[in-house]
């Protein structure tokens, strides 16, 4: 799972539903994996559009990986060096093992070989 | 192919929609991963066209993703697999995409965020009316406003190598897997699983279908709360399977 997913996921658990704390899911005991990835110009400025930068900013720093500014730059395409370090985070960086945990009900999902287990029990939808 | 195994109408409806769901869909699929994955590589060409015609850079969802077959169409989109059968997922995984083992009707990605998403022979699995609005409720939920949604499931009506009774639409379908496929996946169901060696006979697996009637899956939409979210964009037959291209109104 690349970290760009992990932005996109939030806790959605029925009775979780405070904004501030269903997201983003907090990383516990994981194992990342850079893996290279084609570039794509037009996806990373798609991205930086869509991602919640505060969100990124907090788990990039809780993972001890550094590079970007606590808040979005206004304008990102002209600065390369950012370019490249959000390709590396968001689109190199996977997650193998390890887990995501909800800072509001404390459900936790399991990520085994690559792939995070969403699922919730038949009560939690 | 001689005594090839039938659609049967189902007698009785379901009467555990999210247990009988479970044991004929989602088990169902662990246990032939391999093998249908297998079988499962062309690409069909509406679905094609609707991922090519998409903007470079787009961020989409295949919401039951199977073995990843259309994530790597159009290489300048970035495509989210979900699909609820871990068997398929890892093969998905595999192949390099982005997998995640989740349920249609209640998925964990955040709402109004992905340019596009597609949900190919999907909703045709759940087993009643509600559940299957539901289902695209969420597809729509998770698109971002303007972006749209592209649906295909399996038509009554088809005229290919299986034949349905026209006067039912809920069908266990049979899923064959030949004698010496080494294909049976290992993943623990809570039916009993075949060991993943070579069988000497063919196995037979039973999938739960609801075949949709021309226009059902249009008035299951117009004729809900999704009327007022979404506009009907394009509509059609192709590949034995109805298909409706939905677009995600942007509020004024
Ligand atoms: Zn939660």
């Amino acid at each position: 799972m690349r970290l760009l997913t992990h932005n996109m996921l939030q806790c959605h658990v029925k009775s979780c539903n405070d904004p501030a704390l269903n997201f983003p899911l907090q990383f516990q005991e994981v194992e990342l994996e850079q893996i290279e990835a084609e570039e794509n110009e037009a996806l990373l400025l798609n991205l930086v559009g869509k991602i919640d930068w505060p969100a990124l900013v907090q788990t990039t720093s809780e993972l001890g990986i550094t590079g970007l500014p606590p808040t979005k730059p206004d304008v990102v395409k002209n600065d390369p060096a950012l370019m490249k370090r959000l390709h590396e985070i968001l689109l190199e960086t996977n997650v193998a093992q390890g887990k995501m945990v909800c800072r509001g009900c404390g459900h936790s999902y399991p990520i085994k070989d690559g792939i995070p287990n969403m699922l919730l029990a038949e009560h939690e939808i | 192919m001689v005594n090839k195994p039938q659609p049967r109408v189902l007698a009785e409806p379901l009467t555990d929609a999210a247990k009988n769901e479970s044991e004929f869909v989602h088990d169902v699929y662990n246990q032939i991963a391999p093998h249908f994955s297998n079988t499962r590589y062309k690409a069909w060409p509406v679905v094609e066209s609707f991922l090519n015609d998409r903007e470079a850079g787009s961020v989409g969802a295949d919401v039951g993703c199977g073995n990843g077959k259309y994530m790597g169409v159009n290489r300048k989109l970035m495509v989210l697999g979900s699909d609820r059968s871990i068997g398929l997922l890892e093969i998905t995984q595999g192949r390099g995409f982005e997998a995640t083992l989740a349920d249609n009707l209640a998925l964990p990605y955040r709402s109004d965020r992905v340019d596009f998403v597609i949900s190919i022979a999907v909703i045709h699995h759940f087993s009643t009316p509600e559940r299957r609005l539901q289902a695209i409720r969420e597809l729509v939920r998770i698109l971002r406003p303007g972006g749209q949604a592209l649906v295909f499931v399996w038509a009554l009506e088809q005229k290919g190598k299986r034949k349905f009774d026209q006067d039912h639409q809920d069908f266990m379908v049979p899923w064959v897997v030949p004698r010496n496929t080494a294909s049976v996946s290992g993943v623990q169901t809570e039916a009993e699983v075949p060991p993943p060696e070579e069988a000497e006979n063919d196995r037979v697996f039973h999938r739960y279908y609801h075949l949709f009637r021309e226009h059902e899956l249009e008035t299951l939409i117009t004729e809900s709360d999704l009327n007022s979210a979404v506009e009907i964009a394009d509509n059609g037959y192709d590949r034995d399977n109805w298909y409706v291209v939905l677009t995600k109104r942007i509020p004024e």
